[in-house]
Formats: C-alpha cells, structure tokens, sequence
C-alpha cells in the first residue's frame, strides 16, 4: 500500500495526464495520432515556456500577473521590426526578448528594491505593459511581416514544428539552471526560506532579480512565437495568457507559497491543459461545459497531488 | 526611499492633470464658442472602434467642434460614469458607443434627463436615444452565409466560429446567419464553437476541427475577421486551403489584403468612416438644435470579394 502511495505522490500529475489521455483517446478516435500529438505540443508551446518562466519565479517565493500583457508588447515591438526586406531576423527577435528583460528588471528593481509585494508590482505591470502595447501599434495590429519571421511559428525543422524545437529547448535550459547549478539552489532557498537564505549569506535580491528577468525574457520569446504564429502583432492578444501559466505550474506540483517545484511537472501541467483544451474541442464539446469542466480538472489534479503528498 | 515614492507619485500625478487639461472643454484653440462633444467609446483596444473615432475625430475638427474620447474600456459600468462626467462638464452633445443593451442604457437615460441630446453609434441600447446611427449587424450574418451558399453551391458542411458568447455582435451575427442557414437544408453546420474574436484562438480551433473532421469540411464562417483570419492560416499550414471556403466579417486591414491574394475569400465591410462621421454631423445638428429629419440612420454592409477589394483598400 505505502509503495503504492509513494508511487502517486511522485508520478500523480503524470498520472493524470495519462488517464485524462486514456478517456479522451476512447471518447475520440482522431485524439490518438501523430498528428494530433505534434498540434497539441504546438499549441502550448507558448504556454508552456511562459509557464516554465513563471515556474522560476513562484518558486522563489513570488509570483508574476504581468506575462500576458508583456507576451502583446513583446509581440507588437517584434512586428514592428518584423516587416519584409526592414531588418535581418535577429533584430525584432533581440528586440523583443530585450524588452521582456527590461520589464523583468523593472519588476525585480520594484519589488527587491522597493519591497513591494509581487502581486502589486506585476498587477501594475500588467496594464502598463498592455497600455504601451497600444500606444506602439496605435491599437492597431501590426502585420504584413517577412516570411523569415513568420518562420519562427509556422516553419518546421525535419518535420518538427519550430515552437516545439524551441520549447523543448528552453525546457532542457530551465531544468538544467534550476536542478544542477547554483542559481537553481538558491531560488530554492530563497522561496523556501528566505531568512535563512540572507543568513547563510545569499543575496536574496539578486537571485529574485534573475528570476524575474529569466521569466519576462522568456515571455518576449513566447510574444515572437505568438506574433509569428498569427503572422501579426495584436496589442490585444495574450489576455489572461499568465492564468494559464500559473494553471500549469500550480497542476504540475509547485507551490504557490514558494521553495517546491520542478520544471518537468510545469511541461505536464502544461501538457494537461492543452490535451484538455484540444479533446473537447475534437469532441465539440460547448464551449460554456469546456469552461467548468477545465475548472475541475485544474481543481482535481491539485488535490490529487496534495492527498498524495500528504500520505 | 519614502520621499523618491512621493516624488514619484507626484511626477505622475503631474503628468495625468497636465494630459487631462488638454482635454478640457472650452480651452482649446477652437475658442470658448466652440461645440463641445464628449463621446465614450465601447474599446479603444478594438481596431473597428479605433476607425469609428478616427472618423469622429476628423469630421469633429473639420466642424470646429471639440470632442472628448473616453475609452468604457468594455465597462458598462465605466461608460455610465463617463457619461455623468459628460453631463458635469456641460458638453453639448453626447456620443455613446453602447458597451452592452441593458447595461449602457442609464447613460442614454441620464443625459437625456439632463438635456443633453445623446447619440448612439455602431450599436444599440435599450433605452431610445436622440439619434442612431450604425448598421444591422445580422445584415453582416447574412451576406456571408449567402456568399458561402453560393460558394459550396448550396450543400455542404460548415462550421461557424463565434465570438464571445452574449455580446450583442455576436447574437445578432449568428441570428443573420441561421435566418440564411433555415433557406438551405443540404448545408449542415457540423461544429459550433467561440473563438472569443481572437486570432490566436481561432487558428487552435480551426487545428482542432481539421483533425476532427479534415475534408469534411467545405466552409467556414467566423463572425469576425481576426478568427476568419486564424482558421485561414490553420487551412493553409494543413494545405487545405483550396478545398475550403472561408468568409468572415469587419473588412479589417489584413482580411482586406487577405482577399486581394485571393487566400480569403470573402469579407463584409462594416463603414467605420460614415458612422463616426454620421455621429458626429448628428450631434452637431442637435446641439445647435437645427431640424433633423433622420433620426435613424442604418449605414448597409458590403460584400467584399477580389472583384471589388481594391475599392475598399485605397479606402484607407
């Protein structure tokens, strides 16, 4: 029995994935295929790797509203320099993964400096974000980009969809950073306890500070994969993008109260909301019964890890 | 650190009363005579919304007249409370792009109870206003689904995206289309589903679909361009393109340019322009209390098609 248990707490988002996999691949005949596979991990490529940005900064202790607002301003700066025969690749994609890094030090800069409670500084984020979105693009989306651009989102390398090339290498980086280096023991630390932290001499600011650049940096990533994705810059895109994000990491077994956490349960939480998202509409289930039933699902994995956690 | 906060604060307090004086009443270089007009905006995040002000804008100057832009930012709630400090400031008229049918109707009330003649554009409230101008929205329903009919040539499978479920565009869009859908009983609608008028949402959903019912599928009618616009790039990265018809709605810039490739097939053209120019000359009249004789004014949509985009491109 305890072996049992053990098993679940350790593998019980896995777990869920596969029997959600299971149910949805007996309910629908077309769920099951290559094809299928390789759209699903297409579309949360995005969430995925906001969801893994986050993961950095929730662990250590905080938390960050503003990724969606920062994925439309990241997207709309992209598009601006993304404009046929304008400026080689490089520039719109640096660009964009500048500004997500230089709304990150903002954030960091407020809240370790500041002292700030996270929740305010990213809540303010977010609408300044979104507002100097509009104010770029003149509440117009910005379109008409080069084809390289457009590459990034849409092309694919050996079969392999270029999102997914990307996500599954910023998953192998963060997991690398958070499980093998040093930076990664003191995010830890610094969420588990953060007195004990400053006491055994880390420098709690600075490693909260380079969880909030990796985070927005990666959400300027995640803005070009999206503008590339839908060939334009949309001031407006990306609402609520962060609630899916956090919805991953908290389904894949981190605390939201900081020092837990790991980035392969953030790549199956992710994976979980877009199998999810993906079979009811392969069932064309309504659209108000998809809401609830994602609600529950959300709801149900967590308290499945925590039954099994506390056994 | 404390001071550096209020200094801050302070600096930005600066900023907003120095950007709201600009926009007082009677202080601009048209004079203290000058009409003034106060419009409040259903979302100035919505590109439809940002051509209705730009035309207000522009037939404003060219008049003379003042006019104030609030953005409801989706609120009808906001949009009452724009509307009282409308009436606190005296403006002459009122223009109001209803965020909601119910919910935006004390705003007409209540300017209408202060005297002040209130105008709705683009969509409609409740309560009765002074004037309205704008267009049927299940007219846009209409045209496309009897563009796609013809299209799959009366029989065939659809599938229709919508737009946030409950707004008024999307009721009435889906009433035009199903009036259209009732004539021909060999086009079925195999899958019905929001894509929340975004584009992103809808090319997930139109993947979705294509591993659902791949070449069963003839047609897709999404009640906005950017969803039209997603179910295209979907079709196209499955090279399904040629086999399936897409028509959506609103004529926005890259459906426009989407058609003239002949990648969209059609799109239908809902006139910013004259609405917000209508607007505008309509506040004017009745805030200088001159007769007018059409209080009611319904400005047609228009079927875009590669035959005649270019009309609606050199537009802009």
């Amino acid at each position: 029995m305890e072996k049992i248990y053990r098993l679940l707490s350790k593998y019980g988002v896995i777990i869920a994935l596969l029997g959600i996999c299971i149910l949805l691949s007996v309910l629908a005949p077309n769920f099951l295929t290559v094809r299928n596979i390789v759209i699903v991990l297409r579309q949360i490529s995005i969430n995925g790797i906001l969801a893994i940005g986050v993961t950095f900064v929730i662990i250590a202790g905080g938390i960050d509203l503003s990724l969606g607002s920062v994925v439309a301003l990241t997207g709309v700066v992209a598009a601006t320099f993304a404009h046929p025969g304008d400026y080689p690749l490089i520039v719109p994609l640096a660009l964009a993964i500048l500004t997500g890094v230089g709304v990150g030090a903002v954030n960091g800069f407020i809240i370790t400096r500041g002292r700030v409670a996270p929740f305010i500084v990213t809540l303010g984020m977010m609408t300044m974000a979104r507002g100097l979105a509009l104010v770029l693009s003149n509440g117009r989306p910005v379109s008409n980009l080069s084809r390289s651009f457009n590459f990034i989102g849409g092309g694919d390398l050996a079969g392999v969809p270029l999102p997914i090339i990307l996500f599954f290498l910023v998953t192998v980086i963060a997991a690398v950073i958070l499980n093998y280096t040093k930076t990664g023991r003191y995010v830890y630390a610094v969420g588990g306890n953060e007195h004990a932290a400053r006491a055994s001499g880390i420098s709690v600011g600075s490693v909260k500070m380079f969880t909030y650049l990796f985070c927005s940096g990666l959400a300027g990533l995640a803005g070009v994969m999206l503008a590339s994705r839908i060939t334009t810059g949309q001031p407006n895109a990306g609402v609520a993008y962060e609630l899916d994000a956090i919805a991953a990491v908290v389904i894949g077994g981190t605390s939201l109260s900081g020092g837990v956490g790991r980035v392969t349960g953030t790549v199956v939480g992710a994976l979980i909301i877009g199998v999810i998202n993906n079979g009811l509409d392969l069932l064309n289930i309504s659209s108000y019964y998809q809401q609830i039933i994602k609600g529950v699902i959300i709801i149900g994995a967590v308290l499945l890890d925590r039954r099994t956690q506390d056994k | 650190m404390k001071t550096t906060g209020k200094l801050l604060l302070f600096a930005a307090l600066a900023a907003t009363t120095s950007l709201s004086c600009k926009q007082k009443p009677g202080t601009t270089a048209q004079g203290e005579n000058a009409i003034t007009i106060g419009a409040s905006m259903l979302s100035l995040q919505s590109e439809f919304v940002v051509n209705v002000k730009d035309a207000m804008e522009e037939a404003a100057k060219s008049a003379n007249a003042n006019l104030i832009v609030n953005d409801a930012e989706r609120s009808a709630d906001k949009q009452v409370q724009q509307i009282e400090s409308f009436i606190a400031q005296k403006v002459n008229a009122i223009i109001l792009n209803p965020c909601e049918l119910e919910a935006s109707s004390p705003a007409v009330e209540r300017a209408k109870a202060a005297g002040i003649p209130i105008i709705n554009v683009n969509s409609e409230t409740r309560a009765v206003p002074d004037a309205f101008v704008g267009s049927r929205d299940e007219e846009s329903g209409e045209m496309a689904l009897e563009q796609i009919a013809k299209l799959i040539h009366y029989k065939g499978n659809i599938v229709i995206m919508e737009g946030y479920m409950g707004q008024a565009a999307q009721l009435k869009r889906i009433v035009g289309a199903k009036k259209v859908l009732a004539k021909y009983p060999d086009i079925k609608v195999i899958a019905q589903q929001t894509a929340e008028w975004d584009r992103a949402k809808g090319m997930t959903l139109m993947e979705n679909w294509i591993q659902s019912y791949g070449s069963g599928i003839n047609a897709v009618f999404a009640e906005n361009d950017e969803m039209g616009m997603g179910a295209l790039q979907a079709l196209e990265q499955a090279n399904m393109k040629n086999k399936v018809v897409v028509v959506s709605i609103d004529a926005i810039a890259d459906a426009l340019q989407a058609v003239k490739d002949g990648r969209l097939d059609a799109t239908i053209f809902q006139n910013a322009t004259e609405q917000g120019r209508g607007a505008v000359q309509l506040a004017l009249q009745l805030a200088e209390k001159k007769p007018v004789t059409d209080r009611e004014q319904f400005i047609p949509f228009q079927l875009v098609t590669k035959e005649n985009v270019d009309k609606f491109l050199n537009n802009r």
